[in-house]
């Protein structure tokens, strides 16, 4: 490994000034579960590492007053996994921070640094778009939210200016009748997912569609949403055919790669059964709580 | 720029405080193996799959491969060394030696670690809890059966102990 100079800075400013200074060899070290060994193949920047577990206020995990939740981006896998009303109202995000790694990964790895390090099979990515989540970023002066489908631009690539930090992700508070739910396929657990699903689905009084978003992982340069599921299925119910429509759908909406892990073709159609299944998932939650 | 070469680290390693001069690029699994002498973590796979160099630090089990000691600053981190004594064993090493839980022992002090860290906060592990408390600790020569019987008796012991 390259020698580096090392800095815990205790304000968001600090941190962005030092950034600032030399950007194109300089890089924010959250858990550090991936970053350690981009720094030691050479492929993260390597003069300037700039420590964010100094900074004050971003890890935690705090209930908005308006409703929903605002978890900081240094919050660890294993605080999101363990956290029991998290566990009550997104199991989806709870059970995907529950295998990222294993239990020493977790107890490092931040859920900023998941979504920061921008991989498309990233498993707490999938169940955060489907749930609507947003994302604050701060540019050391003022914080802005944006949609999280709008953080990444390509596999390992953020939209985010080099010296921008994500500071917070907000769950929005769950609808009524309601229900989340995340799907993971894979040859063994410690193995990153083949295709993941996650699917966030509202029913109305009359237990028919109100709202329903569904994103895959795995399947594309970053984690998508299905596109046009939401029209197709308002006011109906979630039957056979529902179920028929959002596994076709989701196949459909699938351009994966192929590789060691898995061929296109079969991810592509396991995206379509584990959107069903998740589907499924959280039809039942939705239906259970009214 | 800012100034390279060594920055100063204060840590607790295994209770005792130690102060000293590292570089930054130094993991804390390097630091406790060379620096401190505790060769009781192992270097592995050094890239976070195979749990032979976990440590608990301040009180959470880590992989000491992916961490710099930088980061360790102020902390404090325990190893297989400081588990329990030779004379005194905790309640976790003596369960695996009953229940023949090492064969190479290369993983063994990750998985005693895994397992005192388990049994810190589960006092009754159900073998599910158990294989996914050691989920990210390989043992190579695929005695798991032996070690979850271990951990299952060094919870037994640990009750008895309390």
């Amino acid at each position: 490994m390259h020698d580096f100079s090392y800095h815990t800075p205790a304000t968001l400013a600090e941190a962005i000034a030092l950034m600032q200074a030399d950007p194109a060899n300089s890089c924010y070290l959250a858990g550090g579960t991936d970053l350690y060994l981009a720094l030691e193949h050479g492929a993260a920047p390597a003069g300037v590492v700039i420590d964010l577990k100094g900074v004050a206020g971003l890890e935690g995990i705090v209930a908005l007053p308006e409703g929903g939740w605002r978890i900081g981006a240094l919050t660890r896998m294993a605080d999101i996994e363990h956290h029991a009303e998290l566990q009550r109202d997104y199991p989806s995000l709870c059970a995907a921070a529950e295998v990222v790694g294993g239990p020493p990964i977790r107890n490092r790895a931040t859920l900023g640094g998941n979504l920061c390090n921008a991989s498309p099979a990233a498993d707490t990515s999938t169940p955060l778009l489907a749930l609507g989540t947003t994302v604050a970023v701060s540019d050391g002066e003022q914080e802005r939210t944006l949609p999280l489908a709008e953080l990444w631009r390509g596999p390992r690539q953020t939209t985010l200016a080099p010296s921008a930090v994500l500071t917070a992700i907000m769950l929005p508070p769950p609808a009524p009748r309601s229900g989340n739910a995340f799907q993971r396929l894979t040859r063994s657990a410690m193995d990153i997912a083949v295709v993941n699903a996650a699917v966030c689905l509202a029913l109305d009084e009359a237990g028919r569609v109100a709202s329903l978003r569904v994103a895959l992982g795995s399947v594309a340069p970053v984690v998508v949403l299905v596109e046009g599921l939401e029209s197709a299925l308002a006011g109906k119910p979630v039957d056979e055919a529902a179920c028929e429509q959002v596994r076709s759908r989701a196949q459909t909406a699938a351009r994966p790669i192929g590789d060691v892990r898995a061929s296109a073709a079969y991810r592509a159609e396991m995206a379509g059964t584990l959107a069903m299944r998740a589907l499924q998932d959280a039809a039942a939650m939705a239906g259970g709580g009214s | 720029m800012s100034a390279q070469g060594t920055l100063p680290l204060q840590i607790t390693v295994n209770g005792k405080p130690r102060t000293t001069q590292v570089e930054p690029r130094t993991s804390l699994l390097t630091f406790l193996r060379e620096e401190c002498g505790l060769t009781g973590s192992k270097r592995g796979c050094e890239e976070g799959e195979c749990g032979a160099c976990v440590v608990m630090m301040d009180g959470r089990l880590v992989n000491a491969c992916l961490i710099f000691a930088v980061e360790a600053a102020g902390g404090s981190v325990t190893t297989v060394e400081g588990l329990g004594e030779a004379q005194h064993l905790a309640p976790v090493q003596q369960a695996f030696i009953e229940s023949g839980a090492s064969q190479c022992g290369f993983c063994i002090p990750g998985m005693l670690l895994a397992a005192h860290a388990l049994l810190q906060h589960d006092t009754h592990p159900d073998e599910g809890a158990i294989r996914r408390a050691i989920s990210g600790n390989l043992c190579r020569c695929t005695g798991y059966d032996r070690i979850v019987k271990g951990i299952r008796l060094a919870a037994e012991l640990q009750r008895g102990h309390a």
